[in-house]
């Protein structure tokens, strides 16, 4: 390459390279530096080698966060794909409102974090919230989703299944790029709904939807952040909603333990990695199934 | 097996008429090429044939149903598209046997038809490929072959040879023919190449702005075309129009001038068509003189374009005519081998009329 081209590319990927440096590079490294020390922000940091990990292994509280985070994938990451394949295939037609049903699909993704998990605060008050109001009319069960562990951890669940603009909108370009004339010959050939749906549109959407299946397992885990933090704050004793990321925060911000934090966050990181990677060899198992 | 009909069919998008009024008799065994430009509404025949879309009023029979309320599945009819809509999923055999196993046939009889059509279209060899590991010519195969699979009442073809190259789209349209023939079942093939109409169909439609032009066996469409605008379309190169005008006792239509009563015509405003291979050429002679622009070279014939006092003309001559551009020559065309039109309606005029 010529020095010019070299040094037009250098400045043009400049920008990008600062920020990655700046702002993931940079903070990953002293992360990694931070898990391998003790650190309270008053004292300088004293190296403790791998001491940290050795705690958490023996962290009752971190055990439980770790099982909580796991549960919160099982359970969200499919219902939330499905929810965004569900959606995407009811508002993929055009039909009348179908631009402000799409919107409205969308817009809770819209809301700042904050003011979304406020906003379910009150849907969720057992007394006066709208949600058990709807339940008892009813007449379905009234969980008290504040102060029973099982009903707050479904809770955060259900608030993470209406942010699932993303994989919506994803998954609604997907299915409007198959070309028309495929459903036309189904539609001909007399084939059923559920078997267009499964010999066809699964199929072809299948490459997206494992896309969406990575990244949004990646996502969950630290979706959980806010709601955990400002709907249950952690709780219902015992730790009910105490995910990985309220671990480290609360290590970190409250216990003032940053090195603590840190090696919370690299085996969150690990995790995350292995069941993307555990992920990825199940799909590759079946990949001639779809693949084009 | 059975004839498909449309009786006064209309369709509208919106502000835009796609179809209005189409009458047209589709007999039972027969294989009719809808042609026309695009944008002629003749795709949209075979949607409101097949079902894909509505009709705006009028009624479609197939056979002696009345299928214009039917849901596609309901009607019994197969379609091949232009871009042959294979599942890029599914293997070949999977492909053609589709719509038998969407329809509950058992896997055994499925595979045998699976087989026959495979068979009946040459693709036997490719049952356990992927869409994508096929060639173009191997993909329309495979898309004729899932029509056959299941023996409907009627084959719909979109354009299905379009794709194709030259020389795969001469083979293929034989081939087409031949498989027509030993199947015997009606099929409509729209397309908009005139050559692949009149060689294929055993009658052609022509179609235009949504309003049927004529209806005929290949030959009464190319020697009596109903209207200017099919005999235009249908020959290649276009026949040469001029515009005419009576002069005195003569009929003046471009440089050449022609007696009115040979025509058996009354004088008014009327347009003359000479098809290419009536205008004769000579080096010499009493003809209308004209200078040759371009010379274009075919192998079994010639197309020569000239221009005659301000009007260019095309013929087809012979190659030992071997003319070179620049060249002078002599242009004449017998007084039956015109056709007139009307200039305001553009109907053929019946004196001329053959």
């Amino acid at each position: 390459m010529r020095d010019r081209d070299t040094r037009q590319l250098t400045l043009m990927l400049a920008p990008y390279l600062l920020g990655i440096g700046v702002l993931i590079a940079l903070p990953a490294a002293v992360t990694f530096a931070l898990a391998l020390t003790e650190y309270d922000l008053i004292r300088s940091p004293r190296f403790v080698g791998l001491g940290n990990f050795r705690e958490l292994w023996d962290d009752e509280v971190f055990r439980i966060s770790l099982r909580n985070s796991l549960m919160f994938i099982a359970f969200a990451v499919p219902l939330r794909l499905l929810g965004a394949l569900a959606l995407a295939l009811l508002l993929h037609r055009r039909f009348r409102g179908v631009g402000a049903s799409r919107t409205a699909a969308y817009l809770p993704s819209v809301v700042p974090d904050v003011a979304y998990a406020l906003l379910w605060l009150w849907i969720f008050n057992p007394l006066y919230g709208p949600l058990n109001l709807l339940l008892d009319a009813l007449g379905g069960p009234t969980p008290r989703w504040m102060t029973d562990p099982r009903a707050a951890q479904w809770a955060i669940i259900v608030m993470s299944l209406f942010v699932i603009g993303e994989g919506f909108l994803v998954a609604l370009a997907t299915r409007q790029s198959l070309p028309a004339e495929l459903y036309e010959i189904a539609a001909l050939e007399s084939a059923r709904p559920w078997y267009v749906f499964g010999r066809v549109t699964l199929p072809l959407m299948a490459p997206t939807l494992l896309l969406l299946l990575f990244r949004d397992t990646i996502f969950s885990f630290q979706a959980t952040f806010v709601p955990a933090l400002i709907v249950t704050e952690g709780g219902p004793p015992p730790y009910a909603t105490t995910y990985l990321p309220v671990f480290a925060y609360q290590n970190a911000f409250e216990y003032l333990r940053y090195g603590y934090a840190a090696a919370a966050t690299l085996v969150m990181f690990a995790v995350t990695a292995l069941i993307v990677y555990v992920q990825y060899r199940i799909v590759r198992r079946w990949r001639h199934a779809f693949v084009v | 097996m059975a004839g498909l009909s449309y009786a006064g069919v209309r369709k509208d998008y919106g502000e835009i008429q796609a179809l209005r009024g189409l009458d047209l008799e589709v007999a039972d065994g027969e294989f009719l090429a809808l042609v026309g430009p695009s944008g002629s509404g003749k795709s949209t025949a075979l949607r409101l044939a097949a079902g894909l879309e509505e009709v705006t009023a009028g009624t479609v029979h197939i056979g002696s149903r009345d299928v214009t309320r039917l849901t596609p599945a309901a009607r019994n009819v197969s379609m091949v598209f232009q871009s042959y809509a294979l599942f890029p999923h599914l293997t070949v055999s999977e492909n053609i046997g589709f719509g038998l196993r969407a329809r509950g046939v058992r896997r055994q009889d499925a595979a045998r038809a699976v087989e026959e059509a495979a068979r009946l279209t040459g693709c036997d060899a490719l049952l356990d490929r992927k869409p994508h590991e096929l060639s173009g010519g191997e993909r329309q195969r495979v898309a004729l072959a899932r029509a056959l699979a299941r023996h409907p009442d009627v084959y719909l073809l979109d354009e299905p040879l379009s794709n194709l190259d030259a020389q795969l789209r001469v083979d293929t349209r034989a081939e087409l023919k031949r498989l027509h023939r030993s199947l015997g079942t009606t099929m409509v093939y729209v397309t908009h190449d005139q050559v692949e109409a009149l060689t294929l169909g055993t009658r052609v439609a022509v179609i235009d702005g949504g309003v049927l032009q004529q209806v005929g066996s290949p030959e009464e469409i190319y020697a009596r075309p109903a209207n200017r605008f099919v005999a235009r379309f249908v020959g290649s190169p276009s026949m040469n129009l001029l515009p005419a005008t009576l002069e005195g006792d003569a009929l003046r239509a471009g440089p050449f001038r022609f007696e009115p009563s040979a025509l058996g015509i009354a004088a008014r405003r009327l347009e003359i068509g000479v098809r290419a291979e009536h205008l004769e050429v000579a080096r010499d002679g009493d003809g209308v003189p004209a200078t040759v622009e371009v010379v274009e070279t075919a192998g079994s014939e010639t197309l020569v374009y000239v221009l005659a006092s301000d009007t260019s003309l095309v013929a087809r001559v012979s190659p030992e005519l071997d003319l070179e551009v620049g060249a002078l020559v002599r242009l004449s065309v017998a007084s039956r081998n015109l056709y007139a039109f009307d200039a305001e309606t553009g109907a053929t005029l019946a004196g001329l009329r053959r």
